[in-house]
């Protein structure tokens, strides 16, 4: 086991790499430069060409990006020349929000999807399992800044139940934190649910007709158990991927719904620095974003070996 | 208001001297105290200290305002009235501006306020060793010298008649920031803003609110009203709407293209819809000097083909207000004929056969929604008379350069809100300016810019300046679109709240009802 996970961290290495490099490009490659977003309505040539040799922008592209990763490397990831936050600052601000609302919205997108994915699989072919296909199949439809705005003007504007934008921190006010997040909670999960339930609904049909279900029937087990304890875990491995992936995308911050209900998560910080040119905030948080998903993935093949032996001992 | 009363009006500006030791408006009766306000904004703000942000957005000076003072500020009939200056004179060729400070204010962190103050802040914008982007819209003031404790002195490159009232935007270079803050805090004063104000910033989470508290040693006894004000960053339109419905927010910034919302809000009662329709506009330049807008007959057929009214109600539901002149109606500057061309396909028509050849062009706009709407709306009016325009969008941060360099055949540009039109006047239409974007040169017309910058009777001002806006109507070398309007939506319950100049909702004086 101690082998396998130690070269699953050595296979993260290239990645990262890799991240970090295309980061790096695709900053460098948005259109307008850094020197003219500085010096906005002054961009006169000469200021520029100056700024550009102040800010190592003349330097070779190569060159600046082995200075960046150096940088980098040594935990330093520069500035954001707006604001003076630093980029560890901004998502140390930015982080906990994006992340309460990923927790949450995985756990209502579960607790909708897997009990109608069980339901449906039992009864696989009925009508009640191909009418919740079909609307599963319709909520993946809705985009979510659709969903977003009809449970605002359902929830906060007509019925004024819970608020419409914004946000307060836990350990302020715990009850009005999970008020704030409800609806953006629940957005999310509209969109998560239906994937989470037409999978493992899928893989537990297959399992269902398996011979060891069949033994376990044979051999009078109750329903439920043989469903709960000898069909569900197998089955679980496709969710336990897509679960996985999910939360690695929403720690980029659900960039939609962050900005819609106003929640200040990472997504508006990515936001933000996209229309503002501020470039080393963007490269920094791409890039832990980015590390944050691949770590997620090793971790959901960490979860694989534990869910399935075979992986474990295989030659993965 | 007449050309006649507003004249008028600004003759007494000269006189400001005279009346400068009127303080602010006392509270009358109606004024609530107490409680507080949430405000929706449409940006996060990104910080105070001009050094880091260089020049504030709107989102920021509504935050400024509270924060800090202005030397002057600019009442609701658009005069110059004193804040932190008590009075103020200049010399005769408007180049050297005299003010009086206000004796005993404090800053927030107990700094006194005097004229080595004001001095610190502008002399901190304008050195060249700090690289403030700032220091742009300070070029064509020299120097400020505190002559005494409570004197300072404004000595200017070029004239400038209306000076007060050009240091009433609460932008970086006219608010006045403690300098022993930014001393002691470096790095974290951009965040940890100090000013006289009547508001302390109390906390601040980065993207979610700012908390602003009633500053109980404010100079001016009686207020500010409110205990306290909430800002937020909500950048979705429609969320921000719904806020304002649903009571989290009791007043939201807004603009004409969320038209849907403002008609919505003009219609509820519970609401109330404030709109300033400030001086400038929306504008577009030719570039003269390249085919084929080095023809006269082409720039006029072109601008005969929009038809404005059209355009506002495809763009806006028709809340844009078409502008046929650089100054607007927020403008002192009113023409009885300021020569703008007629909406006439025909004649456009006409001009585009006897020019000859076949009219194909590039026209630059940003890469946003609204970008491309107005691109293919204007394209659809060119189409008609025989014109075929090719949309180009570009970056906001890359129209600059470009308009630097004269890269381009028509761009995009802005004239904004500013309580004098001399220095965008100026920059855009005197021969050899660095945004003199048309590559034109016309001697009456840089004679007229020059006469205006140096006269102070407002008529006579007027005169020259209507006579710039039909130079450059007949000549067709920019045109003009829409005036720029600014919204704000409150609950109705919200008083007090003055213009919106320059689209700075300035919440610093308001109360709850």
């Amino acid at each position: 086991m101690l082998g396998f996970v130690a070269r699953r961290l050595l296979y993260l290495i290239p990645v990262l790499v890799a991240v970090s490099l295309l980061t790096f490009l695709i900053a460098s490659l948005l259109p307008g430069d850094l020197a003219y977003v500085i010096l906005g309505d002054q961009a006169t040539p000469e200021k520029v060409e100056a700024l550009r040799h102040d800010m190592g922008l003349n330097q070779p592209i190569w060159w600046r990006y082995l200075s960046w990763l150096g940088h980098v490397l040594q935990g330093e990831f520069g500035r954001s020349f707006r604001t003076g936050q630093t980029v560890l600052q901004a998502v140390a601000e930015r982080l906990p929000v994006s992340f309460e609302l990923m927790i949450l919205a995985e756990i209502i997108g579960l607790a909708i999807g897997v009990p109608f994915a069980i339901a449906c699989a039992v009864r696989s072919g009925s009508a009640f399992d191909r009418f919740m296909t079909g609307s599963a199949f319709g909520m993946l439809s809705v985009p979510t800044f659709l969903s977003a705005i009809l449970l605002i003007y359902l929830f906060a504007v007509e019925l004024r139940w819970l608020p419409a934008t914004g946000y307060v921190p836990f350990q302020e006010d715990a009850v009005g934190n999970l008020r704030f997040f409800v609806l953006p909670a629940l957005t999310l999960a509209f969109a998560e649910w239906p994937g989470i339930m037409r999978v493992l609904r899928s893989d537990m049909i297959a399992t269902l007709q398996e011979d060891y279900i069949a033994m376990a029937k044979a051999k009078g087990l109750k329903p439920s158990r043989i469903l709960f304890v000898h069909a569900l875990k197998p089955s679980s491995l496709t969710l336990v991927t897509i679960t996985g992936i999910n939360i690695g995308r929403l720690i980029g911050g659900a960039v939609i719904v962050e900005t819609i209900f106003a929640l200040p998560g990472i997504g508006r910080l990515l936001v933000g620095a996209i229309y503002t040119r501020d470039l080393i905030i963007l490269q920094g948080v791409v890039l832990l974003v980015a590390a944050g998903f691949v770590i997620m993935n090793f971790i959901v093949d960490m979860l694989y070996a534990v869910l399935d032996p075979r992986i474990r001992h295989g030659h993965a | 208001m007449t050309a006649a009363i507003r004249s008028r009006k600004l003759a007494q500006i000269f006189l400001g001297a005279a009346f400068g030791a009127a303080l602010l408006a006392g509270p009358a009766s109606a004024e609530k105290q107490g409680g507080s306000i949430t405000v929706g904004l449409e940006a996060d703000i990104p910080g105070f200290d001009p050094l880091k942000v260089g020049v504030f957005d709107t989102a920021a000076e509504t935050a400024a305002a509270a924060i800090f003072d202005t030397l002057v500020y600019l009442d609701d009939k658009g005069q110059p009235q004193p804040k932190l200056a008590l009075s103020w004179t200049h010399s005769d060729d408007y180049k050297t501006w005299t003010f009086k400070l206000r004796p005993g204010v404090k800053f927030q962190d107990g700094t006194p306020f005097n004229a080595e103050a004001v001095k610190a802040n502008f002399d901190r914008q304008k050195d060249p060793a700090n690289k403030c982007r700032c220091a742009f819209y300070i070029a064509y003031i020299r120097d400020v010298q505190a002559s005494d404790e409570l004197t300072v002195v404004y000595n200017l490159n070029d004239p400038q008649v209306n000076q007060p009232a050009l240091m009433t935007i609460q932008s970086s270079n006219n608010v006045i920031q403690s300098p022993t803050a930014w001393k002691t805090k470096g790095e974290e004063y951009n965040r940890n803003p100090v000013g006289t104000g009547p508001y302390i910033l109390k906390s601040w989470t980065a993207g979610d609110r700012m908390v602003l508290e009633k500053n109980p040693d404010y100079w001016d006894k009686g207020h500010p009203y409110l205990d306290r004000i909430v800002l937020k960053p909500l950048p979705d339109a429609q969320s921000r709407f719904a806020s304002l419905q649903s009571g989290e927010a009791d007043l939201v910034w807004d603009d004409e293209y969320d038209a849907d919302n403002i008609q919505k809000a003009q219609k509820d009662p519970k609401l109330t819809v404030h709109t300033y329709t400030g001086s400038g506009a929306a504008v577009y330049a030719f570039n003269t000097k390249v085919a084929p807008f080095d023809d006269l007959r082409v720039r006029q057929a072109l601008v005969m083909a929009i038809d404005r009214k059209k355009m506002s109600q495809a763009i806006t539901n028709g809340l844009a207000r078409p502008a046929s002149n650089p100054y607007g109606d927020g403008s002192w500057v009113k023409c009885k004929d300021d020569g703008a061309l007629p909406n006439d396909v025909e004649k456009a028509k006409a001009l585009i056969r006897d020019y000859g050849k076949p009219v194909e062009f590039k026209m630059i706009v940003t890469p946003t929604p609204r970008g491309r709407n107005i691109g293919q709306v204007l394209q659809q009016f060119w189409k008609q008379v025989g014109a075929n325009m090719e949309i180009e969008q570009v970056e906001q941060a890359t129209i600059v350069p470009r308009a630097f360099m004269r890269q381009f055949q028509l761009i995009p540009w802005r004239i904004i809100d500013l309580a004098d039109p001399d220095v965008q006047m100026y920059a855009n239409f005197h021969t050899g300016s660095p945004v003199a974007l048309a590559n034109y040169s016309n001697p009456e017309l840089d004679k007229l810019l020059e006469h205006a910058r140096v006269t102070a009777d407002p008529e006579k001002r007027t005169e020259d300046y209507c006579a710039v806006g039909r130079l450059i109507n007949q000549e067709a070398i920019w045109f003009w679109t829409f005036q720029n309007t600014y919204y704000a939506i409150s609950s109705s319950k919200l008083k007090g709240l003055p213009k919106i100049y320059s689209g700075v909702i300035d919440v610093s004086n308001v109360w709850m009802e």
